[in-house]
């Protein structure tokens, strides 16, 4: 960039941001459940631009054996980044400080969900893999790898879901692109139960008042609720709309 | 079979507090806890682990060989232990077996008796959930597939299935799969039969 600092566009115009999208209004979300055939189970969502894999194992015997609990399931998550998902320093690939963050995330909020204590010596393994990243990854990522989990059959209390939202030219907006969170105000990722309402995953970049906060709050759990019904979809179509490979069987 | 819908982790079942396998019940209601199916006050599960209870019988495959007895695999997290005591043939490794769950202990200890070696055949891995479908009611299903393939059928409640006999071994593992991804439909029987009709020799 030769020490350039690049020029922010104009974030919100005419009541439409960047991408035409109004300040509530999601990116479309597309999601298909069981797309790895190897995988116990598995899932793959469009986000926007962003486009991630994630596959879950388990649960299988926990090792290494020092890790194990006799009181519940291991958790464990890897979020990982390809060397081609995006530019600079997001696009490197490899573990990193990031990632590790990310990946911590995800497992503590699933750890309020899945019912663990149902095997004890196991572990349950959650692999994300973003392909193409254009900002909002991790709650991409969750969103994906509930679905997954849900797919493998594993027992859980909710199916949990994850949206951010950022001020953006002093407006509060749902869901932030890459550029709207690499030069708005803000970035606040969030997941919800929404059976309970419960919050499992709370972050945020930049400053924001107390009524922005409450204002932010509720815009996300609005779309919560819409990712929460593409979530079951796309869980149902596995049965209801089964693959032609599937059907295929019976000739 | 009376018209049942699907249900995801965190759906609600009943207004009431009621003892469900596969949910849970907070703040007195009932909740699913799995992707399932639900309908007249049962949910059975579309996709899951084998979770093993006692008196369970399963087709396990010899693992190890130990100086007491033998590790068992039985498509759980967890390995069972066949005890030498429990048995008057000896196995070696990768013998399949039919042998029924005598003790469970709450960190999941497995411990196999009433073992029976199983004659030549092949292994079908499938589910535990889709095992009640493949057995059908009062062995429909099976019954079927045994008299129309030839083979015999030993069905684990794992989800291991051990085809062996003269039979259409192949025939009959191809039903067996179409029966696992449609598992979730009614009318499973009189497809299977037509297709097994169609499809056998002779």
């Amino acid at each position: 960039m030769n020490g350039e600092v690049a020029k922010a566009p104009e974030l919100y115009k005419d009541g439409r941001r960047l991408d035409g999208r109004a300040l509530d209004e999601l990116r479309p979300i597309k999601i298909e459940a069981r797309v790895l055939n190897d995988a116990d189970g598995s899932a793959y969502i469009e986000w926007g631009k962003n486009k991630i894999l994630a596959g879950v194992y388990g649960p299988s015997e926990c090792i290494p054996r020092h890790d194990q609990s006799l009181y519940r399931s291991v958790i464990r998550c890897r979020y990982n980044m390809a060397p081609f998902s995006g530019l600079e320093e997001h696009g490197k690939g490899g573990p990193s400080r990031r990632s590790k963050e990310l990946s911590k995330v995800i497992k503590e909020a699933f750890e309020n969900v899945i019912i663990s204590e149902n095997f004890p010596k196991t572990q349950i393994e959650i692999f994300v893999e973003v392909l193409q990243s254009d900002g909002g990854t991790r709650c991409a990522a969750l969103t994906a790898a509930a679905v997954a989990l849900a797919d493998a059959g594993i027992p859980m209390k909710d199916l949990i879901c994850a949206v951010a939202v950022g001020k953006i030219a002093g407006h509060m907006a749902v869901d932030p692109s890459k550029e709207e969170d690499n030069f708005g105000e803000s970035d606040m990722p969030i997941a919800f139960s929404l059976r309970t309402g419960e919050i499992l995953l709370f972050q945020m970049d930049g400053l924001l008042t107390k009524e922005e906060l409450a204002k932010g709050f509720s815009l996300a759990r609005a779309a919560a609720e819409k990712i929460h019904k593409i979530q079951v979809d796309a869980i149902k179509k596995v049965y209801t709309e089964p693959k032609e490979e599937r059907l295929l069987l019976i000739k | 079979m009376t018209h049942s819908r699907i249900v995801i982790p965190g759906e609600l079942l009943s207004d009431r507090a009621e003892q469900i396998p596969y949910a849970f019940v907070e703040k007195g209601k009932t909740y699913s806890t799995v992707v399932g199916l639900f309908s007249e006050g049962k949910l059975v599960p579309l996709e899951g682990p084998y979770e093993p209870l006692e008196g369970d019988i399963v087709v396990g495959v010899i693992s190890e060989v130990k100086f007491s007895g033998y590790s068992v695999e039985i498509n759980s997290p967890y390995i069972a232990f066949l005890s030498s005591r429990e048995i008057r043939e000896r196995y070696s490794m990768g013998d399949a077996i039919l042998a029924r769950i005598s003790m469970v202990d709450e960190v999941k200890n497995i411990e196999l008796s009433d073992a029976k070696k199983l004659p030549q055949g092949r292994l079908v891995k499938s589910s535990s959930v889709k095992i009640p479908r493949i057995i059908g009611k009062k062995n429909s299903m099976i019954s079927l597939l045994q008299s129309a393939t030839g083979c015999e059928i030993y069905a684990g409640r794992n989800g291991y299935i051990w085809i062996s006999g003269k039979g259409d071994q192949s025939l009959a593992e191809r039903a067996i799969r179409i029966i696992e991804v449609q598992a979730h439909t009614q009318g499973l029987t009189d497809r299977i039969a037509a297709f097994l009709k169609s499809h056998s020799k002779g």
